[in-house]
C-alpha cells in the first residue's frame, strides 16, 4: 500500500512535521521504460536515463552544456590525437569491485563493438592505460569530439562481465534481441542499483550504499521507474499523486499541472529540431533553389508553434539549437507570404505545382497536425499538397525509401555537436561513409561536405565554430531543408522535488542528485 | 365471500373483456353469461378472434396485457373468483381449477424435469411432504397413461412424445384435484390418433372425478366427440349455446349454419362449400375468359400419354446423428421406396401423421431435397437425372408449390404485385407491358382484387396470403400444383373459401394436385385418388370413395375409426357429390 | 463428446493455420523492426546485416515454413524488445488480462442480470427507463471516453482510486492475482468497470429482452396456471431460461472481451496482452505481435467450446453426443 503511505506522509507533511532525514521514495513515469539492463545494447533516451543512475561516465553535460568530471577528476589535451584523463580513486562498483582504467579501457572496447555505438566510436583507437588511475584516450585523427563522447563512456564493471555465464556465454556479449547476460545482470557505479525490473511495466531502483559521491545532495532511496504509455493517464497519475514525476508533459496538460498548487511544471526549450526535406531528386520542382526558398517562406512556423505546439517548442530558423557551436544567432525565421508568392512567380510556378508529402502520426509532439498545416500554407502559393501521415512503423520503411516530395524529419544530435545534423540530413549521401543516411532532400554541396569534414578534426573550438556557423549560413540560403522548431522538453512533478537543479536539455535528469523535501 | 349454494360449479355473469389501446378500446368478449356443473364438458367453440381463449384466461385472471375485465363476475361454486387479489387468485389456481393449453411442447418448461414440474405445483397448493408431492406425482402420471412412471418422471419434457407430453401436461392440471378444467385447445397441436387418446382422456377424467370442463376449440370435430354442451362464440358475443346435439344438428343461428356447413365431412364429399355470410368476405371473383387469358395459353399443354408425375422407389434419408465413424451414424428413413403415380387433371392425396414422410415426398418432387434413390419422373422426364439448374428450369416451373405457412415464404419488403410477377419475369413468361395486367387479373382472380397488389404481406390475414402465395403459384402457369397443408393454419371458415378455390381453379385451368394434409375430412373433400403413408411407408392407395369407407390396411383402418363422427351434423343446404 | 472435441480441435488448428498465416503475410507491412531497435546513428548497412542475421531478408515462403515449424514446437519466436520467447511473455501478461476480464464479468454478470431482469418484469418503472436511456447511451460511448471520464472522477477529483497500473499482487493456490490484496483490488476497480462498460448496455438489453420474451412464453403462463408464487415463476422458471441465451452469446462475448481489452488496458497502463500488443505493434515486435493473434484466436475457440460444453450441461435438449 505504497499509494495509502504516500497519502499519509503527505497529511503529516501538512501538519507541520518536517523531515530532516534523507529517506525520500519516489516515482515516476516515462512513456516507456529501458528495454534492457545492458547500456550498450541501444543508444536512446531511456537507456541514457538508466545509464545516469546506475553507472557514472568520464564526464557529463551540465545544464548549460559545458562538462563536468565524474569518474574522471581531470582532464588535459597532451597531442593532438591523445586526451589523458585522471581517474577518481576509491570508487566502487555494485559488485564490491573497485574502479580502475581497465575498467574504461574495457567499456571503451565494449563500445566498439556495439551496433548502436560503434559508428559514434569510430574515430577512437584503444585506449592505452597509464597506470590504474590514469588512461589515455587516443583517436585515429585529431577529434574534437573527444569530451562530448566521453560522456557515453559510462564505466562497466570488467570483471564483473568477464567470463562465461551459466550457459557458457560470454558475459560480455551485446546481442540486441538475445538474452545475454548483460541484459539482466548489472554492476556499475551509479547511485542506484537495479532491485526489480518488470519488463515494460516498471523498474524498481534502490540507492547503493557505497556510491562514491558523497557530494551529491540526491536523497531518494527508493526509486521506482514505471512506464505509462498513455499521455492523459500519464498526467492524471501524476495528479492523482500515483507518481511524484513525469515526463513529457502532453502540451495540452500543461495548464492544468501548472494550476495544481501541489504540482510544479518546467519545461526547457529541447535540442531537438523538427524539419521537412525537400526531396529534389523525386521532384524536379525542388532542385529550383528559389522553389525551396518560396517554400521555406511560405511556411509559417511561428504559426505553428503557437497555434499547434501552444508554445511549446521553439522556432526554428537553422538546425543548431542555442548553445551548440554551429548556433548562428543572424538566421533568421523567414515567413513571408509576399516574398514567396514572388519566388514562385520567378522560378516560372506562378501557377503553383503538386507535390507529395508525408509525415509520421505518432513520432513527435503533433506530428500529424504540423503536417495538415503546413499542406494549407503551401496551397497559399499554388503548391498543392498530397499528404500522407501513417504510423511511424510504417513512416520509417516510407522514409528509407525516400517516397515522397516532401519528408517530416525531426533530429536530435547524438553528439550534442552541430555536425552531427549535418552528417545524417545534408551532407550528400555517400554508401560507404554512411554521410547523408537520412538525406533524403537528396541535397548535395560539396563546400557543406568538406567544412564539415574538416570541422571534425578540428580541435580548436573557435575556428571549428566558424566552420559549422558557415554550413548553417550556406543551408539557410540555399534553403537546404524547411526547419519548423526545436521540441521543448517537458517534466510535471510534485513540488517537494527539487526538480529544476537535475534537468537538462538532454532528457535524462541527474536523478542521483535530485534532493525531495521531506 | 359469500356461497350461494344454488349456483352450479362455475357461473360467469354478464362478462365482458376489453382491451384498451392507443387506438380505442377493443371488446374481445361482450356480456357473456353462462354456467358448468359439475363433470359436466362444455364446448366453447368459435374462429379466431371470436374470443373464445380470453374466457378461460379471464377466469383464472391471466388476461396478457393490457386485457382487463370490465364488467361482470365469475363464480367459482358460489364463490365469486373476479377480482380477488393475486396471493387469493393464485390459491384458486392448480388447486380449484387446472388449466390445459394447447401446446404441450411449449407448455412444459424444458430446462425442468417432469419431476420437479410436478412436485412443485402440489408444494405450491397443498400442504403435503415433498415425499408425498412426489408418490401423488407418480400416481397421476400413471393415471393419465404413462407407463414406466417412476423413470419417465425423472426424464426432461423433450423426452416425451407431442401426446406423452399432454398427458404431463393434464396430469398437472388434475394433481391437485380441481374442480374445474380449463383446456384451451387441448389437441390442436396432435395428431389425430392422438387427439382422440387426449379427448379420451380428459372424458373419462370429468367423468370419473367429477371435474367440470370448459373446452374451447375451433374443431367441431372434437365438440361433436366429447362436449355435453357447446357455446358459439362470433366476435366476441355469444350467438347460441345448447345441448351438442343440438347445436349441430339443428343450428338456430345464421353464424352457427355456416359454421357446420363450412367443417369438411368424411362422411360425404361435397361439390363446393356453401358460401354463406358471417365469413371473411373475399372479392367476388372475376369473371374472365380462362381459354383466351394469358393464363389459359400455356405452352406446355403439349399431350403425354401416360401419367403427368411418377414417383418410384423413392428412398431418402436424414441424418439424426452425425459421427466421423459410419457405422455410428443414425438416420431417419422419411421416404421408404415410396411409388405412386399421378395422373393429368387429378387431385391426388397423401395423407399421413406428422413424421409420416407426406411433406417430405411433396419437397423431393419439387426438387428441394434429393433422394438418395428412385426415380421422379414429370411427363416422362426423369427429374433425377436433370444436372444442370438450367435443364431442371423448364420442369420446376410446371410444378409449383403452396405451403401451409406462406408467409414466411414471402419477401416482406416487397409488394405482393412484385411478390406475383417475380416468377414471371424471372421465367420470362409474358412481354414486359403485359406483365402488371396479368398480376392484376391473377390477384383478382383469386379474390384478392387488383388493388392489393400495392400492399405488403404482412398487412394480409392468414387466408389472404394463402390467396397471395396460389396467385405467385399460378404465375408460372404451372401444370402441377403441390399444396402442403394449405389450409391447416387457417380458420374452418376461411378454409372452405380456399378449398373451393383450388377446386374452381383445377376446373378451369385443368391443374393437376397433389395434396398433403394430415386432415382426412379435408383429403376428402378434395381428392380423388389418396395415398395413406406411415413412418416414410405408403402403405395404401386407392380411390377416395375407397380408402374412407373400406380401407384395406390396418393403418388406414384405425385412422378413419378415429376420426370424430359428424353424423350428427345437420346436412342443409349441401350441395353433396355423386 | 469425444468427436465434438475432435471436430473442435481439427476446427481450432485450421483457425490457428489461417489466423497465422495472415498475421505472418501482414507483418512485413507492420514496418521494420530493426528501426525500433536500433539507434538512429546506426548505418544501413549494419542494418542489413543483421536483418540477414534474424532470417528477415529470406523470402515469405522460407520465413513462413521456419514459422510454422517452430510453432508446433511451441515456439513463436523470440520478441525483439524482450529478449524471451514471445509466448511467454504474453502468457506471462495474460495473467493480468484474464483477472481483468474476470473483474469485468463479474461486474457484468452482477449488475446485467438484476437490472435486465428487473427492467423485465418492471418494464414501466422509471427506475427501468432510466436504466434503458443510461444503456443506449452508454452503447454508444467508446470505452476509451468511459475510462478517462472514471479516472477523473475517482482518481484525480475525488482521489479514491490509483489511476493506473495493476497494483501488488498476492499468490493463492498457485494463482497470482491482484483480487488477493486490497491494493490489487483498488487499482482493479476502474479499468474493470471501463471494460466492464463496452458490455453492459448490451448484456442488460440482452437479459431484458430474453427475459421479457420468456414472460410471456407458454410455460410460464402455464406456470401461473399451476398456481406457482409470481417468484417462482420469475426467478427460477424463467431466469433459467433467461440465462440459456445469455449464457451463448455473453460466454462468446465474454470471448471476445480479451480482445477488447486493448483500449482499456492502454488507458489505464493495465499490464495486461493487449497493452503489450499495441506496444508491440508499435515497435514492430512481429513474434509478439503473430504469437497475440494466435492466441486470442485460441481463446476465442476455447470459450466456444466450453460456451457449448456448458449450454449441453444445462440445456437437456442439447446432446452434444449427437451433435458431434
Amino acid at each position: 500500500m505504497k499509494y495509502g503511505l504516500t497519502k499519509i506522509a503527505g497529511a503529516l507533511l501538512a501538519a507541520g512535521f518536517a523531515f530532516n532525514t534523507a529517506a525520500a521514495d519516489i516515482t515516476i513515469a516515462y512513456p516507456s521504460d529501458p528495454i534492457s539492463m545492458d547500456i550498450h545494447e541501444q543508444l536512446s533516451g531511456g537507456m541514457m536515463q538508466l545509464s545516469h543512475m546506475t553507472f557514472d561516465p568520464l564526464v557529463r553535460w551540465t545544464q548549460d552544456l559545458q562538462f563536468e568530471g565524474r569518474l574522471a577528476e581531470k582532464w588535459e589535451r597532451i597531442d593532438p590525437l591523445t586526451v589523458r584523463f585522471t581517474l577518481r580513486k576509491g570508487v566502487k562498483f555494485h559488485s564490491g569491485n573497485d574502479f580502475t582504467a581497465n575498467d574504461i579501457a574495457w567499456t571503451l572496447d565494449r563500445l566498439k563493438t556495439s551496433t548502436d555505438y560503434k559508428g559514434l566510436f569510430e574515430a577512437f583507437a584503444s585506449a592505452k592505460v597509464i597506470d590504474d588511475y590514469t588512461i589515455d584516450l587516443v583517436t585515429t585523427e585529431p577529434y574534437p569530439l573527444l569530451l562530448p563522447m566521453a560522456t557515453y563512456i559510462f564505466a562497466m564493471d570488467s570483471k564483473f562481465y568477464t567470463g562465461v555465464d551459466e550457459n557458457n556465454k560470454d558475459k560480455s556479449a551485446i546481442i540486441k534481441f538475445g538474452n545475454t547476460f548483460a541484459s539482466n545482470n548489472m554492476s556499475g557505479t551509479g547511485p542506484f542499483k537495479v532491485k526489480s525490473r518488470e519488463q515494460g511495466i516498471k523498474w524498481e531502483f534502490e540507492r547503493f550504499d557505497g556510491y562514491w559521491d558523497k557530494q551529491s545532495p540526491g536523497n531518494v532511496d527508493n526509486l521506482t521507474l514505471v512506464a505509462i504509455k498513455e499521455d492523459a493517464t500519464r498526467v492524471a497519475a501524476l495528479l492523482s499523486g500515483d507518481v511524484d514525476m513525469i515526463s513529457p508533459v502532453a502540451p495540452n496538460d500543461h495548464k492544468r499541472v501548472k494550476q495544481n498548487n501541489k504540482l510544479e511544471l518546467v519545461t526547457l526549450p529541447g535540442t531537438r529540431i523538427i524539419t521537412f526535406q525537400m526531396n529534389q531528386k523525386s521532384n524536379p520542382a525542388l532542385q529550383d533553389v528559389r522553389v525551396r526558398q518560396a517554400i521555406v517562406h511560405a511556411i509559417n512556423n511561428e504559426g505553428i508553434v503557437k497555434k499547434i505546439m501552444k508554445d511549446f517548442a521553439t522556432v526554428a530558423s537553422q538546425q543548431s539549437p542555442q548553445g551548440y557551436l554551429g548556433h548562428t544567432p543572424e538566421l533568421e525565421v523567414r515567413y513571408d507570404l509576399k516574398r514567396a508568392k514572388q519566388l514562385m512567380k520567378e522560378a516560372g510556378y506562378e501557377n503553383g505545382f503538386k507535390l507529395s508529402m508525408i509525415a509520421p502520426s505518432d513520432r513527435y509532439i503533433n506530428d500529424a497536425k504540423i503536417a495538415q498545416a503546413t499542406a494549407s500554407m503551401l496551397a497559399k502559393i499554388g503548391i498543392k499538397v498530397d499528404l500522407k501521415t501513417m504510423p511511424k512503423a510504417q513512416y520509417w520503411p516510407e522514409f528509407d525509401k525516400c517516397a515522397a516530395d516532401m519528408l517530416m524529419i525531426g533530429w536530435h544530435s547524438d553528439t550534442e555537436d552541430s555536425a552531427n545534423f549535418t552528417e545524417f540530413l545534408t551532407m550528400t549521401r555517400d554508401e560507404k561513409t554512411g554521410m547523408g543516411q537520412y538525406n533524403c532532400g537528396y541535397y548535395s554541396n560539396a563546400k557543406v561536405d568538406k567544412l564539415v569534414n574538416d570541422a571534425n578534426t578540428e580541435t580548436d573550438t573557435t575556428k571549428r565554430a566558424a566552420m559549422l556557423k558557415e554550413v548553417e549560413t550556406i543551408l539557410h540560403n540555399e534553403a537546404a531543408f524547411v526547419p519548423l522548431h526545436w521540441q521543448n522538453l517537458s517534466w510535471g512533478a510534485n513540488k517537494k522535488l527539487n526538480m529544476k537543479p537535475v534537468i537538462n536539455v538532454m532528457e535524462f535528469p541527474y536523478l542521483g542528485d535530485l534532493v525531495v523535501a521531506e | 365471500m359469500t356461497q350461494d349454494k344454488n349456483m352450479s360449479l362455475l357461473e360467469v355473469q354478464h362478462l365482458q373483456i376489453e382491451y384498451p389501446s392507443r387506438h380505442g378500446v377493443m371488446v374481445a368478449v361482450k356480456d357473456l353469461s353462462f354456467s358448468i356443473t359439475a363433470g359436466e364438458i362444455v364446448g366453447i367453440v368459435g374462429e379466431s378472434g371470436a374470443g373464445k381463449s380470453t374466457i378461460g384466461n379471464a377466469i383464472i385472471d391471466l388476461l396478457s396485457p393490457p386485457g382487463v375485465i370490465a364488467q361482470g363476475e365469475v363464480y367459482l361454486n358460489g364463490n365469486k373468483i373476479s377480482g380477488l387479489s393475486r396471493e387469493q387468485m393464485r390459491q384458486v389456481r392448480g388447486s380449484k381449477i387446472g388449466f390445459i393449453f394447447q401446446d404441450p411442447m411449449t407448455s412444459l418448461n424444458s430446462l425442468f424435469t417432469i419431476e420437479q414440474q410436478m412436485v412443485e405445483t402440489v408444494l405450491a397448493n397443498m400442504d403435503v411432504s415433498r415425499e408425498q408431492a412426489y408418490q401423488r406425482s407418480l400416481d397421476m402420471l400413471a393415471a393419465v397413461g404413462i407407463p414406466e412412471p417412476e423413470l419417465r418422471i425423472k426424464q426432461y419434457p423433450h423426452q416425451f412424445s407431442g401426446g406423452m407430453r399432454q398427458r404431463v401436461v393434464i396430469a398437472i392440471a388434475l394433481i391437485c384435484e380441481p374442480e374445474l378444467i380449463i383446456a384451451d385447445e387441448p389437441t390442436t397441436a396432435l395428431d389425430v390418433s392422438i387427439q382422440d387418446q387426449i379427448l379420451e382422456l380428459i372424458k373419462k377424467l370429468c367423468k370419473e372425478r367429477q371435474v367440470g370442463c370448459m373446452l374451447v376449440t375451433h374443431d367441431m370435430g372434437v365438440v361433436a366427440s366429447v362436449t355435453d354442451k357447446v357455446a358459439v362464440m362470433y366476435r366476441g358475443q355469444l350467438v347460441e349455446m345448447g345441448s351438442t346435439a343440438q347445436v349441430l344438428g339443428a343450428p338456430n343461428h345464421e353464424y352457427t349454419k355456416s359454421l357446420i356447413s363450412a367443417v369438411p365431412r368424411s362422411d360425404l364429399k361435397l361439390v363446393r362449400f356453401p358460401l354463406v355470410n358471417y365469413i371473411e368476405t373475399a372479392e367476388e371473383i372475376h369473371q374472365l375468359d380462362i381459354a383466351n387469358h394469358w393464363l389459359g395459353q400455356s405452352q406446355d399443354q403439349k399431350q403425354y400419354q401416360g401419367p403427368l408425375l411418377k414417383v418410384e422407389n423413392v428412398n431418402l434419408r436424414f441424418t439424426t446423428k452425425d459421427s466421423i465413424f459410419p457405422s455410428r451414424r443414425e438416420y431417419v428413413q422419411a421416404s421408404n421406396n415410396v411409388s405412386f403415380e399421378i395422373h393429368e387433371g387429378e387431385t391426388f392425396g397423401l395423407v399421413g401423421e406428422s413424421g409420416s414422410g407426406k411433406s417430405t415426398i411433396a419437397r423431393a418432387i419439387a426438387g428441394l431435397y434429393t433422394p438418395q434413390s428412385g426415380n421422379i419422373t414429370f411427363e416422362g422426364v426423369e427429374l433425377t437425372e436433370l444436372k444442370s439448374e438450367q435443364a431442371r428450369r423448364p420442369l420446376r416451373r410446371q410444378m409449383q408449390m403452396v405451403f401451409q405457412n406462406p408467409y414466411t415464404s414471402m419477401n416482406p419488403r416487397m409488394k405482393v404485385a412484385d411478390i406475383i410477377a417475380e416468377p414471371i419475369r424471372f421465367h420470362r413468361l409474358a412481354e414486359k407491358h403485359q406483365v402488371d395486367q396479368i398480376v392484376s387479373d391473377l390477384l383478382d382472380h383469386v379474390g384478392l382484387g387488383r388493388k392489393a397488389g400495392l400492399k405488403y404481406p404482412h398487412e394480409f390475414s392468414g387466408g389472404q396470403r394463402q390467396r397471395i402465395s396460389i396467385a405467385r403459384a399460378l404465375a408460372t402457369r404451372p401444370r402441377l400444383l403441390i399444396c402442403d397443408e394449405p389450409t391447416s393454419a387457417l380458420d374452418v371458415s376461411v378454409q372452405a373459401q380456399i378449398l373451393n378455390l383450388l377446386k374452381d381453379l383445377q376446373d378451369e385451368l385443368n391443374l393437376t394436385m397433389l395434396f398433403i394434409s394430415h386432415d382426412l375430412p379435408v383429403i376428402r373433400q378434395m381428392c380423388d385418388r389418396i395415398g395413406v403413408m406411415k413412418h416414410g411407408h405408403l402403405v395404401e392407395v386407392g380411390n377416395s370413395e375407397q380408402i374412407f369407407t373400406a380401407p384395406q390396411h390396418e393403418y388406414s383402418k384405425n385412422l378413419i375409426s378415429l376420426m370424430p363422427s359428424f353424423a350428427a351434423f345437420s346436412k342443409q343446404n349441401l350441395q353433396i357429390a355423386k | 463428446m469425444f468427436t465434438f472435441l475432435l471436430k473442435r480441435l481439427v476446427q481450432a488448428t485450421i483457425v490457428m493455420l489461417v489466423i497465422s498465416l495472415v498475421a505472418f503475410a501482414v507483418k512485413d507491412n507492420l514496418g521494420d523492426p530493426l528501426r525500433e531497435l536500433t539507434g538512429q546513428s546506426v548505418s544501413e548497412a549494419e542494418r542489413q546485416k543483421m536483418r540477414t542475421e534474424m532470417g528477415l531478408n529470406d523470402p515469405f515462403v522460407v520465413q513462413y515454413k521456419r514459422f510454422l515449424i517452430n510453432a508446433v514446437q511451441g515456439d513463436f519466436g523470440t520478441s525483439y524488445t524482450f529478449n524471451r520467447p514471445a509466448l511467454e511473455v504474453i502468457l506471462d501478461r495474460l495473467v493480468a488480462t484474464l483477472e481483468l476480464v474476470f473483474a469485468a464479468t463479474l461486474i457484468i454478470i452482477g449488475l446485467s442480470i438484476p437490472l435486465g431482469v428487473y427492467c423485465a418484469i418492471n418494464p414501466k418503472h422509471g427506475f427501468s427507463k432510466l436504466v434503458m436511456a443510461i444503456s443506449s447511451i452508454g452503447i454508444s460511448i467508446p470505452v476509451f471516453l468511459t475510462a478517462i471520464l472514471l479516472m477523473y472522477v475517482f482518481s484525480i477529483e475525488l482521489g479514491w482510486l490509483p489511476a493506473y497500473g495493476r497494483g501488488e499482487t498476492a499468490n493463492w493456490l498457485g494463482w497470482e492475482s491482484g483480487f488477493f490484496t486490497l491494493d490489487g483490488l483498488a487499482h482493479l476497480i476502474l479499468p474493470a468497470f471501463a471494460l466492464a462498460s463496452i458490455m453492459l448496455p448490451l448484456f442488460i438489453r440482452l437479459v431484458r429482452s430474453e427475459m421479457i420474451e420468456q414472460l410471456s412464453s407458454e410455460y410460464v403462463k402455464f406456470a401461473y396456471a399451476k398456481g406457482l408464487p409470481q417468484r417462482r415463476v420469475w426467478y427460477l422458471h424463467a431466469l433459467k431460461n433467461t440465462l440459456l441465451p445469455v449464457l451463448t452469446v455473453g460466454g462468446v462475448q465474454i470471448g471476445t472481451m480479451v480482445a477488447y481489452t486493448i483500449l482499456t488496458e492502454k488507458v489505464f497502463q493495465w499490464p495486461g496482452t493487449g497493452f503489450l500488443f499495441l506496444d508491440s505493434i508499435q515497435r514492430t515486435d512481429t513474434p509478439v505481435i503473430t504469437a497475440y493473434v494466435i492466441v486470442v484466436g485460441l481463446i476465442f475457440v476455447i470459450t466456444n467450446t466450453i460456451v457449448d460444453l456448458l449450454y449441453g450441461l444445462i440445456n437437456p435438449t442439447v446432446n452434444l453426443t449427437a451433435k458431434g
